[in-house]
């Protein structure tokens, strides 16, 4: 404190340029291009979601990033152009099928090796060099292949309580997984944020001895999973992808198809920002709409 | 989950010192742990005069909670458990076969939307008598509305079988019968009942050859859930869910298929739609619908929703009196 007070003009004078902060904050938080979001300028710290009905392809669209998370850049002079991260999902719905991202990893490898092959059949015309990259190819698909499958990390949660004590260990696993991979884990998805909204809503625990004790309900839940996902983010920085069923659907659909420019003021639990034109009714609490930095409409039309 | 004061006995590091300092945060229990943040409450640890003995407590019950989720899996423990645990079960209909690329899969909630007497209840007993003759696995049938006819059952299993070998017949059909276990519910909670109670089976249980449970039916659930929904509560809604997640847990852990009907109400422009609401869209694997050609015994399967192929593809069946 005494060093502080003894030099003031230090603490005035300028820490940088705005140019060296750019720099600086550009290099260590890069943008992220992960296809298929790669229109959406998305950084680490950033918590987006993922709206659409059921079905959307919002599942699809997680597995299509986490396949182009755990791809490394480039492999046995193959370029892959991934960003060669972990990945962690939380599976709050237990629908994840694990052969789907299994056959979108298969599909990329061999789209990128066998693109790969022909190029150096036409630049080098050896047939040598060929004849051994085709006896090479299925062993090190393989190895790569196994080496991303570890690399997607995954867990399910039946209710909100195993959801808060998975948020609450989560640092520690980590820091684990980090370990034992030598890489940083890039991207949390969570599978369906509103699975458990009306088991929590319908919980009417009854408030028993100290007045300070916190009851589970959607609002202590709620506030509990985005108090922890930012303090996960204070000491892990990486992004956080949420998907969101919506489950008022169809009782509103016709009428916001007819009144999308205005807002559906009868709902108690939307945004109070009236400028927002929603097409779904929100029902998470406002603490996670807060949360969220970016939110993602997906509409598809059935 | 236990109040603090039961955990003492196995963690003798939660004496009554940490159960005092955490009741003056009002934390009596884990579910009150887990609503709090445990950096703050390392920071007012810090304070008191045994300061280090709580921040052991603290961590150690850290590592209780580590033990309250599931496993953390990578993708190649879970690609092994899916190849060697979940396999698919053939439904005895060819055409539904043709379209879910071999039948139900195990681990998995799958739900026949149709109107009456589209064939639901058909292809339930068509694939209860499938998996006892031709799997020789066990069936546990809870019906809803006194749609289950053992009559029916014996005559698909007859249809496919040698009609040479007569004497063991009758032996052999009392066998395949003995597998399937019918029961009759009529509402929500004698289904949680009976489910929580097949869970306690199955977890206890060994593994005693062919009568391994293999299929749960549930017709309809749409009868049970019905009756609950609407009134401006959540608690049906909540039922519903509940119902949910149970089935798909006893679908995952005991590698079963769970197989559920559900009717239609009519929705926008009179065209009918599923009933159970938007909030049930999101519950069930795989969603067929069913429809059946008047007069004729051929049915229509389409595919509403599955995880790994596009909604709309469709099939036809015949299914023979």
């Amino acid at each position: 404190m005494e060093e502080v007070v003894a030099s003031p003009r230090e603490w005035i004078d300028r820490n940088e340029s705005a140019k060296t902060m750019l720099a600086r904050v550009l290099t260590a938080r890069p943008l992220l291009l992960l296809p298929p979001l790669h229109r959406v300028p998305l950084r680490v710290g950033n918590v987006v979601e993922l709206v659409g009905t059921s079905p959307s392809a919002k599942t699809h669209i997680l597995i299509q990033a986490a396949v182009s998370c755990v791809l490394p850049k480039e492999w046995n002079g193959v370029h892959y152009g991934g960003l060669d991260r972990l990945v962690m999902f939380i599976d709050l719905d237990c629908r994840f099928d694990i052969l789907r991202l299994s056959k979108m990893l298969k599909h990329r490898i061999n789209g990128e090796s066998n693109g790969s092959l022909k190029k150096i059949d036409q630049e080098h015309m050896d047939f040598d060099l060929w004849n051994n990259d085709t006896k090479k190819s299925p062993t090190y698909d393989e190895e790569l292949y196994s080496l991303c499958m570890r690399r997607f990390l995954f867990i399910r949660c039946y209710d909100s309580f195993q959801f808060l004590a998975t948020l609450k260990t989560l640092n520690y696993r980590i820091r684990k997984e980090q370990e034992l991979h030598g890489i940083s884990v890039h991207i949390l998805m969570i599978d369906s944020i509103g699975a458990f909204h009306w088991i929590d809503r319908a919980s009417t625990f009854m408030p028993l001895g100290a007045t300070n004790r916190k009851t589970p309900s959607l609002q202590t839940v709620s506030e509990t999973v985005v108090q922890e996902i930012r303090k996960l983010l204070l000491l892990h920085p990486m992004l956080v992808i949420a998907t969101k069923a919506t489950i008022f659907g169809d009782r509103y659909s016709m009428e916001t198809k007819r009144n999308l420019g205005k807002l559906d003021t009868s709902n108690s639990r939307s945004m109070s920002s009236t400028s927002l034109q929603l097409p779904y009714r929100e029902y998470m609490p406002s603490v996670w709409q807060n949360g969220c930095s970016h939110h993602r409409v997906l509409w598809i039309n059935l | 989950m236990a109040p603090l004061k039961y955990l003492e006995q196995e963690y003798p590091i939660l004496d009554s010192n940490f159960q005092n300092f955490c009741a003056t945060h009002g934390i009596f229990s884990e579910e009150d742990l887990l609503l709090h943040d445990l950096h703050v409450l390392v920071a007012f640890a810090e304070q008191q005069s045994t300061s280090e003995r709580l921040k052991q407590g603290i961590t150690q019950v850290l590592s209780i909670i580590d033990g309250q989720h599931q496993p953390w899996l990578n993708g190649m423990e879970l690609l092994e458990d899916a190849q060697l645990n979940k396999h698919v079960l053939s439904t005895g209909c060819e055409g539904i076969d043709l379209l879910l690329e071999g039948g139900l899969r195990m681990g998995q909630l799958t739900e026949l939307v149709g109107a009456s007497s589209s064939g639901k209840t058909q292809v339930c007993l068509l694939a209860t008598s499938n998996v006892a003759k031709k799997h020789m696995g066990g069936v546990v049938y809870l019906d809803t509305g006194n749609s289950f006819s053992p009559q029916r059952v014996i005559d698909f299993i007859r249809q496919n079988s040698d009609p040479a070998i007569d004497q063991a017949k009758h032996r052999i059909l009392q066998k395949v019968m003995n597998r399937i276990l019918c029961h009759s519910v009529f509402d929500i909670f004698t289904m949680f009942d009976v489910l929580h109670q097949l869970e306690v089976n199955l977890r206890s249980q060994m593994q005693k050859g062919d009568c391994q449970v293999r299929l749960l039916i549930v017709d309809s659930i749409s009868s049970l859930v019905t009756p609950i929904l609407g009134g401006g509560g959540s608690q049906g809604h909540a039922l519903m869910a509940s119902a949910g997640f149970l089935l798909k847990k006893l679908a995952h852990e005991h590698n079963l298929v769970v197989l559920v009907t559900n009717h239609t109400v009519g929705g926008e422009g009179g065209i009918s739609k599923p009933a159970l609401g938007e909030s049930w869209k999101s519950i069930p694997h795989v969603r067929l619908r069913l429809s059946h050609d008047q007069g004729s015994s051929i049915y229509n399967v389409s595919v509403f929703k599955h995880p790994s192929m596009v909604s709309g593809k469709a099939a036809r069946f015949t299914i023979y009196d």
